[in-house]
Order: C-alpha cells, then sequence, then structure tokens
C-alpha cells in the first residue's frame, strides 16, 4: 500500500517536471513573438524558488496578504477589506444562497447560479468575473447588452396563458394599481438620497432599485443593466429573493387590508375565452405598445412572440423550445453572469442594504395599492372584486395567484380563487413592463 | 438651484402610473371590443360537446335497461 503510493507520487513528480521542462522553450519562444513590449524570458529556477513562488499563488496567501495592484474586474482599485475579508464574506453569502435555495427551496432555478456565479466571482488571482474570464464573457455577451432577460421574456410568454385576463378584463386594473410598488419606492429611494448623507442615489439609480417592486426578475434585471448596471447584482438578489418570499411579505398586508366577510366573496365563473380572442390578444397588446410606449416593445415584443407562438398551436415545437430548453440554458447563463456582479468590491457597500430594504418595501407597496384598488373597485356597480386577488397584481407568476388562493381557502374552503388571481397576475407582467417602458424612456 | 430630486421622483411617479394605467384601460376597452367582435363573426362552433352529451344520455339508458334486466331475470330466476 505505502510503496504504491510512493510510486504513484514519484511517477507524478516526473510527469510534472518533465511536462515543465519541455513547455519552458517552447513558452518561451511565444512570449518573444507575441510581446515587444515587455521580453520576458523564462529563467531556470531553483526548487525552493519555485516553492516560493507556488506559496505565493496560493489562495490563502491570497487572502491573507493581498496583492496591492490586484485590481477588480471592472479596472479599479479595490480596498483591502473588499480583497480580503469581503470576499470571505461573500462567499458565506454565496453558501447563505445554496442553502436559502436549496433546504428552503426560494426560487432554486435562480438562487443556485447566482449563488455559485458569486462564488466564483470572489475568487482571488483567477479573475473569473474579469474581463477574460468566463463569467465575465457571459456578463459581456448577454447582462450587458440587456439579450439573456430579453430571452427570459420569450419563454415566459410562451408559458403564460392570458386566458383568466381576457375573460375578466377589468382585473387588469389592480395589474396596474400593484406598480405603485415601483413608483412609490422610486420617491422612496430619492427621499433617501436627498434627506440622508449615507446614501446617495441618482435618479437613474433610484429607478433601477424601484423596479424590484413590480416583482418581476426579468424586468429589474433589463432595467437595471440598463441604468445602474453597478447595483445589478444587489437588485438581481433582492428582487429574486423577495419573489421567493411572495408567500411570507404578502399574506399579513393582505389580511390587514381586508375584512372577513370581503375576504369571503365568491366571484362569478369565468366564461369560455375561444381561442381565437387568445391569438389576437397578444397582437394587439404589442400594437397598442407600438402606438403608444415603443420603449417598452423590447420586452412586450418578446413577452407576446412567445405568447403568440403558443397560441398559434401549429408551431408546438417552437414554443416548446422556447418553454423549456431555451428557457433552462438562457436561466444558466443569466444566473453565473448576475452572480459574477457580486464581486465583494461592488456588492458589500452601503447602498446593498438600502436596496434590500427598499426591495421590501416596493413588495409591501405593490401588494397593498392592488388589494385597495380592489376595494375601490367594489364601490362601483358590478361584479364584485375578491380583494385577495389584487395582491397578485404584482407580477410574480404565478406565486402571487397561489397566495391569494391559499389565503382565500384559509376563510372559505371551497372559494378557487386561483384563476381569478392569474388574471390580474399577467397583466401585472404586462404593467410592470410598461412601467420599465416609461423608465426607460425618461432617461433616454 | 439645486434640483429637489423627492420632487423628481413624484413626477415620475404621477407620469409613470398615469401611463400605466392609461395603457391597461385601454387594453380593456379593446380586449371588451375584440372579444364582441370574435363572438359576432367567429362564434366558436362546438360540435363534439353536444354530441358527447347526447352519447352520455344514451349511454346511461343502456345502463339503466341493462339494469332493470338484470333484476328482472334476477327476481324471475
Amino acid at each position: 500500500m505505502k510503496k504504491n503510493v510512493i510510486k504513484i507520487f514519484t511517477l507524478f513528480m516526473f510527469f510534472s517536471f518533465s511536462s515543465l521542462y519541455a513547455s519552458g522553450p517552447a513558452a518561451d519562444a511565444f512570449s518573444h513573438e507575441a510581446s515587444t513590449k515587455k521580453v520576458e524570458t523564462y529563467q531556470t529556477q531553483s526548487f525552493s524558488e519555485m516553492i516560493d513562488g507556488f506559496i505565493n499563488s496560493t489562495g490563502v496567501k491570497a487572502f491573507m496578504s493581498p496583492n496591492l495592484d490586484e485590481l477588480s474586474s471592472h479596472g479599479e482599485k479595490m480596498s483591502d477589506f473588499h480583497k480580503s475579508w469581503g470576499r470571505i464574506i461573500m462567499i458565506l453569502i454565496a453558501f447563505l444562497l445554496f442553502y436559502l435555495a436549496i433546504a428552503k427551496g426560494f426560487e432554486p432555478l435562480l438562487l443556485l447560479p447566482i449563488g455559485f456565479g458569486g462564488l466564483l466571482a470572489n475568487i482571488p488571482v483567477a479573475g473569473i468575473a474579469g474581463p477574460d474570464g468566463f463569467l465575465g464573457i457571459m456578463y459581456e455577451m448577454g447582462l450587458a447588452n440587456q439579450f439573456f432577460p430579453i430571452l427570459i421574456f420569450m419563454g415566459v410568454g410562451a408559458m403564460t396563458d392570458f386566458g383568466p385576463l381576457l375573460s375578466n378584463p377589468k382585473t387588469a386594473l389592480l395589474g396596474g394599481a400593484a406598480q405603485f410598488g415601483i413608483f412609490g419606492t422610486l420617491v422612496g429611494a430619492v427621499a433617501l438620497a436627498q434627506y440622508t448623507s449615507i446614501f446617495d442615489f441618482t435618479l437613474q439609480q433610484a429607478s433601477a432599485i424601484s423596479i424590484i417592486g413590480g416583482a418581476d426578475g426579468p424586468t429589474s434585471i433589463f432595467i437595471a443593466s440598463k441604468l445602474a448596471p453597478e447595483l445589478l447584482g444587489a437588485i438581481a438578489v433582492a428582487s429574486y429573493s423577495y419573489m421567493a418570499m411572495v408567500p411570507i411579505i404578502q399574506p399579513p398586508i393582505m389580511k390587514a387590508l381586508t375584512t372577513d366577510a370581503e375576504r369571503r366573496i365568491k366571484m362569478s365563473t369565468l366564461r369560455h375565452v375561444s381561442r381565437l380572442e387568445k391569438l389576437v390578444f397578444p397582437i394587439m397588446v404589442l400594437v397598442l405598445a407600438i402606438l403608444v410606449l415603443p420603449d417598452a416593445t423590447p420586452l412586450i415584443g418578446a413577452f407576446m412572440f412567445g405568447n403568440f407562438l403558443k397560441e398559434s398551436g401549429v408551431v408546438d415545437r417552437l414554443s416548446d423550445t422556447m418553454q423549456n430548453a431555451l428557457i433552462n440554458i438562457v436561466t444558466i447563463f443569466l444566473g453565473l453572469a448576475v452572480g459574477s456582479k457580486l464581486a465583494a468590491d461592488q456588492f458589500l457597500v452601503a447602498d446593498t442594504l438600502a436596496i434590500l430594504a427598499l426591495g421590501v418595501v416596493a413588495f409591501s407597496a405593490g401588494t397593498a395599492a392592488g388589494v385597495i384598488m380592489a376595494k375601490i373597485m367594489n364601490l362601483f356597480p358590478g361584479n364584485k372584486i375578491n380583494p385577495l386577488i389584487g395582491s397578485a397584481g404584482v407580477s410574480a407568476v404565478p406565486m402571487a395567484a397561489r397566495v391569494s388562493n391559499k389565503v382565500g381557502m384559509e376563510y372559505d374552503r371551497s372559494n378557487m380563487l386561483l384563476m381569478h388571481a392569474m388574471g390580474p397576475n399577467v397583466a401585472g407582467v404586462i404593467g410592470s413592463a410598461v412601467a420599465a417602458g416609461i423608465l426607460i424612456s425618461l432617461f433616454s | 438651484m439645486e434640483t429637489n430630486l423627492v420632487v423628481e421622483g413624484l413626477k415620475f411617479m404621477g407620469l409613470g402610473m398615469g401611463a400605466v394605467f392609461l395603457f391597461l384601460i385601454v387594453l380593456i376597452f379593446l380586449m371588451g371590443m375584440m372579444s364582441k367582435i370574435v363572438h359576432k363573426f367567429f362564434p366558436e362552433v362546438q360540435p363534439s360537446a353536444g354530441s358527447s352529451s347526447s352519447s352520455a344520455q344514451n349511454n346511461q339508458k343502456k345502463v339503466v335497461a341493462a339494469i332493470t334486466a338484470a333484476i328482472k331475470f334476477h327476481r324471475e330466476s
């Protein structure tokens, strides 16, 4: 046993040395040709020098006494804290995201890639999130130009059924009201910037943060990478973690704003929606967006493209690919690219705390606005609306609708609100895409 | 003069909420019109529903007949 180990070890040493010597001259010749400015020739080193060099290149050394000249992935100087303890804290945060995703089931599809991307981005020396690292390449490939969120929107469109909205159109107003979460938080964020000296958000940054209130992951990433790429990591993490926490955040607000009688309101059954209506709807929304708000058409266009293919019924292969293969592949890339923004120098700043706090405010405000809007609509004659479905106006499809259904069932076992809540839910997606388009148009 | 960010934010809110509601209200009207037009000019034919229910009724009649026959046979024997 012992002999074998020694044998393998010596064999290994032999190979590693021989390959080192073999590659020496070749590398030498290459560097002569490639760099004319700095001629670096390989010099033979004694074994102790090699060990020294190796120790200097280890991660332990990089964490303990960071290289003074090391630059962040943006080519900026980093503080010593961000290079040493900051990275360790970020790696622990990545572990926390793994825990939340695996043990608690919080949006594992996104939090796992984001968390792992964050782990990789905080490795010293390797520079995985830098311009030449694979995370950096993914970021440049699809996040810096907002390509990935658009692709995700296509897939979401192919998964969406507008039937419930078409059969009860006025519930779209609930999806509009919930967008108050976005704009209310925008005011909150700029107020923080105006009246405190710690935070200094520009209007662009405030807008990017407030879009968390739309409860729509791809939209938040789309806006953040357009208006405030430096806050992208924190915004994406806040957005997806709060979306996962919808079942915890929403019910108390919904219960506080409604009376027992309102929660027991039964809604009339949804009428049948013909196939032609479903087929015309995506085109109609897109035409409306073209006429009213062309800035929103990248998002709405991709969304409606996916939906149109699904409803057409003749390209099941394409719609199936968008719903499964495409969205899965893009989710991997998107998650890792967002994770690359979890580098310590960008995440461990005071702004992140403000973003996490404002995110909760945004979600709560959107939920409350949806519920209140439903109560206002009940003041008018016509079919009564159960205010519990108002909370589904924040997008978060289909989680928010499920929450409405669950809370409704708590008070009346026979009251099925799920399909009624899907109406405001999908209207919320359109609403937040419109809100995003408005924010973009204001800054262009 | 330094711009007051909060006032800017409130302006954004007014415009934003206004535009979102405008978009959705127009959409609600369009949806209503569209479904009226579709129902008027392209009513969805549902032949399968009618035939399936009548065949179900036939089935039930057959079952009833079979049961009565079985009962009769049982009593007679």
